[in-house]
C-alpha cells in the first residue's frame, strides 16, 4: 500500500487569487478508497508508447533559440529514494520572451521560430533525464485578475504504478515572483514548496555555455509496490 | 525504511498550454502492437462540465483498465490511454470493455488534468451498479454518478467537476 500524503505538501484546491480553481474542484470531499490492484498497477514499457521527442530544445548556431542556455539535470526517484529507471518524463515550457507554442496562448509575445518548447525523454539507470533548453521568461495570466507567473518549467512525469502519476513545475532559484506565484504558493509547507525550485549547480570556468540546474522529482511508490500488489 | 521516506513532489496545475501533440494519438486501446487485442471493443464518451456547466476545451484525459478477462497489466493488452476533451467539452476513447477480476466490478480508472485543477482529479467508471469496494465508499445516494449510460455500443459518462451532479472523486 502507498502511504497517504501530508496535504500540506500537496496544492490546496480552491486557491483565492486563481479564479477558475473554484469553478473546477470539486465541493464535495474527496472519497477515500481503498487501494487495490488497480491503483497499484500501471502501465509497463510505456516509452513503447510514447516514444522520445526532442532531446534537445535549445538547438545550435543560427538555429539557436533565444535565450539563456541551461543544461537541466531532473532525478525521477521513489519515496525511498531509488531512481525510477524508464520513468517517462514530458516537459514543456514557454520561449525566452515568455510565449508558448500553442493556439490558446494569447499573450503578447513574439514567438521563436527555433523555439519549440515541448520534449520527452525516458530517465536512464539512474533516473535521470538531462534537457539542453533556454530559460523560459515569466509572462502575465490572461485571465481577469490574472497575475505573472514566475520562470517555471512544466513536468508530467509516470512513476512504478497509476497512483505514482504526477504533474507538477519547476521553478528558479531567486526569482522575485516566485513569492507571489499563486500556483507554487498553494502548497502551505514551506520546505515542500522550497523542492519544488530547482538548484543552479556550479558551472565551470570556460567553455561550458549552459548554466546547470538539478531538479529532483519524487514520485509515490516504492520498488516494493508493484509486488505487494 | 520508513522513516527514511522522501515526501512525494507537490502535484501543480498542468495549465493551459499543455502541447496538443502530447493529448493525441492514444485514444484507441483496441490496438496493441499492430494487432486487435481480444474482448469487446466499446467506445467510452462523455461532456466534462465545470460549476456553470460550461463545457471544458483541451481537458486531458488518462484512463487505466483491465482487460477483458478482469487482468491488470496482462501481456496481450496495453490498459492505458489518453485524450482530450474537444471545444464542446466531449472525449471519445475506444478501449475493450474489461472484465471482473480481483473482487471488483468491471471499471475503468480516469484521471483528469487541466488548467485550474491544482492536482489531477481521480475518478472511476463502472459498468453496472453492484458490490465493489471502491465503489461502496461512495455514499450510497452519489454513486449512480459512476455508472455509465449504454448507448447503442457506446457507454456514456459524463464528467462534472463541480456543482449539480458532480462526480465524486477519490483521494488516496
Amino acid at each position: 500500500m502507498l502511504p497517504r500524503r501530508d496535504p500540506a505538501t500537496q496544492s490546496e484546491g480552491v486557491v483565492a487569487g486563481y479564479a477558475q480553481t473554484a469553478s473546477r474542484w470539486p465541493a464535495e470531499p474527496l472519497v477515500r478508497r481503498p487501494q487495490t490492484r488497480a491503483e497499484l498497477t500501471g502501465p509497463r514499457r510505456l516509452a513503447e508508447r510514447l516514444a522520445p521527442v526532442r532531446g534537445d530544445l535549445a538547438g545550435q548556431g543560427s538555429k539557436r533559440a533565444l535565450g539563456q542556455l541551461i543544461h537541466l539535470r531532473a532525478r525521477v526517484v521513489d519515496e525511498d529514494g531509488a531512481p525510477v529507471p524508464g520513468a517517462v518524463v514530458e516537459i514543456w515550457h514557454c520561449n525566452a520572451a515568455g510565449k508558448y507554442i500553442h493556439p490558446n496562448d494569447t499573450n503578447d509575445a513574439p514567438a521563436d521560430p527555433h523555439f519549440y518548447g515541448a520534449a520527452r525523454l525516458v530517465a536512464g539507470d539512474s533516473g535521470l533525464v538531462e534537457l539542453r533548453t533556454i530559460k523560459p521568461g515569466a509572462y502575465p495570466v490572461p485571465d481577469p485578475g490574472g497575475w505573472w507567473r514566475p520562470p517555471h518549467i512544466h513536468f508530467s512525469v509516470w512513476g512504478r504504478v497509476w497512483l505514482s502519476r504526477l504533474v507538477t513545475q519547476m521553478f528558479f532559484p531567486g526569482e522575485p515572483l516566485n513569492d507571489a506565484d499563486y500556483i507554487l504558493n498553494a502548497i502551505r509547507d514551506r520546505a515542500a514548496r522550497e523542492r519544488c525550485i530547482a538548484r543552479m549547480a556550479p558551472t565551470e570556468r570556460g567553455p561550458a555555455n549552459a548554466l546547470i540546474y538539478d531538479y529532483q522529482i519524487v514520485v509515490r511508490g516504492s520498488a516494493a509496490t508493484a509486488s505487494l500488489a | 525504511m520508513g522513516a527514511m521516506k522522501l515526501v512525494p513532489t507537490g502535484e501543480m496545475t498542468l495549465g493551459p498550454f499543455f502541447p496538443r501533440e502530447f493529448a493525441q494519438g492514444a485514444d484507441d486501446l483496441t490496438v496493441v502492437g499492430g494487432r486487435r487485442a481480444p474482448g469487446e471493443p466499446i467506445e467510452i464518451t462523455g461532456r466534462v462540465t465545470q460549476l456553470d456547466g460550461r463545457p471544458l476545451d483541451n481537458l486531458v484525459l488518462e484512463i487505466w483498465q483491465a482487460d477483458s478477462r478482469g487482468r491488470y497489466e496482462a501481456s496481450d493488452f496495453f490498459g492505458w490511454g489518453r485524450t482530450a476533451t474537444d471545444a464542446s467539452g466531449v472525449y471519445r476513447f475506444r478501449t475493450i470493455r474489461p472484465g471482473a477480476g480481483d473482487g471488483r466490478l468491471a471499471h475503468i480508472n480516469f484521471l483528469l488534468l487541466y488548467s485550474g485543477l491544482m492536482r489531477h482529479l481521480q475518478t472511476v467508471m463502472f459498468f453496472q451498479p453492484g458490490k465493489d469496494p471502491v465503489l461502496d465508499a461512495v455514499p450510497a445516494a452519489r454513486r449512480p454518478l459512476l455508472v455509465a449510460k449504454r448507448e447503442g455500443n457506446a457507454y456514456r459518462f459524463d464528467i462534472r467537476l463541480r456543482g449539480e451532479g458532480e462526480t465524486p472523486f477519490f483521494d488516496d
